[in-house]
């Protein structure tokens, strides 16, 4: 075992402040993250909710789309450029599309078409829709929805229709786990989608073409050969991609990315103080002890050397720390219905950056060996 | 200046060494033109009354404290140098070769054993590693009487183990000059006399220049040499 570990053990009451700083600044850092990649997930819903899975999926759309509720239509002969291809399933078209809906009671809402095939082997329909819901949407102006907004769009309301764009539509059924932030999902038909759209959606376009393929590595591999065959007039994406876009885009789009950005910061400068102030004053209480291996000739970087080390391990035992709280915490989330999404990016991302805060905090500690002289021992 | 060095010749020489603290009315003059050798294989005692400058002599002679004018002339190589003009990384390699330190206070690291606190110097000063740093350490504390004492950390030593083992550190690395600044002055008689013993045999078997300050007249009868320091001089006042 490592001299800088063994101090740190024996001294575990002096370290204990500087760990759990340490600690508090990785379970902040990767519960904010997480938190908002969590809530985030809504913004990749049709994609993720996709009946073939997310990660075999192929999504064509318009160019440079940013996130799934911003492709533009694209025609629908670009079909053919995605069939046929090896280990490429057929490609089926599927629209997604703000529409305006008017509220039985008056009053309208913006929500979100998602216009899909609704047969049992579709690869882009929700998997959340049952096969009577599916019967049941094969009638034209039909639409499903999450339960959450059925009171909200003021559905349970005894008189008057439902419009989406001016035409009156029937719910036949609602659904869980797919909230909105603001436009309310609706889930149809293609048939349905066009119709209600009109000519916002060109005939013979659809907002884009899904395709399963056999594996997620040929999902990725397919979109990329599709990105440099045809990069001016459409693009594609492995589902996972898309979805992770998605997300990020919305994330940076409402300056949530920089809300996160600050309270990590904030959360790191704390961490990063205690630790600091920890480790210095240990090595302030040790300084005897270097300065006799100072007069003994031993170079200084040794003890800087000791020092960094112990600022690593200082690091490494708090973010070990964190983990199983950081886990603890997500379940409690859950148990309230909020989704904290601790992938493993999150928690690499937090450890390294803990990790390098704490090393920052031993070379900031460094300035009390600077201080220790020899000379000190004779006084 | 080569020298062949015979076991009389000194090895460590400090010529019209002054060295002054403070300036204005705060000025005082702590040395005053001193000049002592030390012997190789002897232990040589410093006394003197408090304030008389007897850590200030030891601190210029072992490389600490750089004196205002006079030289210090070490053995070091097989030829003499002088340790002031030096640099100071020279000086830092110098006092790795060649010097062991013990204080007045043991300054062992807590969390240590009494093994790992001579493995670390051997280890950091670059003398040996791993086995051979393990096989050193426990010759030394085996000498010193401490092999059952081996695994122990400061906290479970009396204050003489641990003083022994300040002693094995500072020996550890066989070095050519010793310099103990009141090694006994914590401790009780007996284990004041133990100390002495031990490093009066340092000095004998390993052929080391040792020099002690210690306000302990019963000291006298274990050295070799004995200086009184007052005022700023030095006088050599006996030699056994
Ligand atoms: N860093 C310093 N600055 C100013 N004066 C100092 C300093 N170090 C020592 N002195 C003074 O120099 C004189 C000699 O000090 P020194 O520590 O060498 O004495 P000493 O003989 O070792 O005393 P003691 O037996 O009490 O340890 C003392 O008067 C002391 O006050
Ligand atoms: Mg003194």
């Amino acid at each position: 075992m490592s001299y800088a570990l063994q101090t740190l053990w024996h001294e575990r009451p002096r370290y204990a402040s500087g760990v759990l700083a340490v600690t508090f600044s990785a379970v902040l850092i990767a519960l904010q993250c997480g938190l908002l990649l969590g809530l985030f997930k809504i913004t990749s819903i049709p994609i993720d909710f996709a009946s073939a899975g997310t990660d075999r999926t192929l999504w064509v759309g318009s160019t440079a789309v940013p996130s799934v509720d911003l492709g533009k239509p694209i025609p629908a002969s670009y079909l053919s450029r995605v069939a046929g291809r090896p280990g490429v399933g057929m490609p089926e078209l599927y629209v997604a599309n703000f529409a305006n809906f008017t509220k039985p009671t008056g009053g309208t809402e913006l929500c979100f078409l998602l216009g899909s095939r609704l047969d049992g082997d579709s690869a882009a329909a929700a998997t959340v829709l049952t096969p009577q819901m599916r019967a049941a949407l094969s009638e034209p102006f039909t639409v499903v929805l999450d339960e959450s907004d059925y009171a909200k769009l003021k559905l349970d309301h005894p008189y008057g229709r439902p419009k989406i764009n001016g035409k009156e539509v029937t719910v036949v059924g609602t659904v869980k786990g797919v909230k909105s932030l603001a436009a309310p999902w609706m889930f149809c038909s293609l048939h349905t989608a066009r119709q209600l759209l009109g000519y916002v959606l060109p005939p013979d376009h659809a907002t884009y073409l899904v395709a399963v393929c056999d594996t997620p590595a040929r999902a990725r591999e397919v979109a990329r050969e599709l990105r440099a065959e045809y990069p001016d007039d459409m693009t594609a994406y492995s589902g996972t991609d898309f979805s992770t876009g998605s997300r990020w885009y919305w994330l940076f789009r409402t300056k949530a990315g920089f809300a996160i950005g600050f309270a990590a910061v904030l959360g790191l400068f704390v961490g990063a103080v205690i630790t600091g102030q920890t480790l210095y004053s240990a090595t302030a209480a040790s300084a005897k002890e270097f300065a006799i291996l100072l007069a003994l000739g031993i170079p200084r970087w040794r003890v800087y050397l000791m020092v960094l080390a112990q600022s690593f391990w200082v690091g490494v035992v708090g973010v070990a720390l964190a983990y199983p709280i950081c886990l603890a915490l997500r379940e409690a989330a859950r148990l309230g219905s909020v989704d904290v999404d601790l992938r493993w990016e999150v928690l690499a991302g937090t450890a390294a950056v803990t990790l390098l805060t704490a090393l920052a905090a031993g070379l900031w500690a460094l300035r009390s060996v600077r201080t220790i002289e020899p000379m000190d021992l004779l006084r | 200046m080569p020298a062949v060095v015979t076991s009389t010749t000194p090895t460590l020489r400090g010529v019209g060494l002054t060295k002054t603290y403070g300036d204005g009315s705060a000025r005082r003059a702590a040395l005053k033109a001193v000049s002592i050798d030390l012997r190789p294989g002897e232990l040589a005692l410093l006394m003197g009354p408090s304030g008389s400058g007897k850590s200030t002599l030891l601190a210029v002679l072992s490389g600490l404290l750089e004196p205002d004018s006079g030289q210090v002339l070490a053995e070091d190589e097989g030829e003499l140098r002088d340790v002031w003009a030096m640099t100071g990384k020279q000086r830092e390699d110098y006092r790795l070769r060649t010097t062991g330190f013990v204080f007045q206070g043991y300054n062992l690291f807590p969390a240590l054993t009494a093994r790992q606190q001579l493995e670390i110097v051997l280890k950091w000063g670059g003398y040996a590693g791993g086995s051979e740093a393990r096989r050193r350490a426990d010759e030394m504390l085996d000498k010193l009487g401490l092999a059952p004492n081996r695994h122990k950390k400061p906290a479970y030593l009396s204050g003489g183990e641990k003083q022994r083992v300040a002693i094995g550190r500072a020996l550890v690395k066989d070095p050519s000059f010793v310099f103990a600044d009141e090694p006994t002055s914590a401790l009780d008689w007996e284990n004041g006399q133990r100390v002495m013993e031990l490093l009066r045999d340092a000095a004998h078997d390993r052929r080391a220049s040792i020099l002690v300050v210690s306000h302990d007249h019963r000291l006298m009868p274990y050295v070799d040499a004995y200086y009184h320091l007052e005022d700023g001089h030095l006088e050599e006042r006996g030699r056994g």
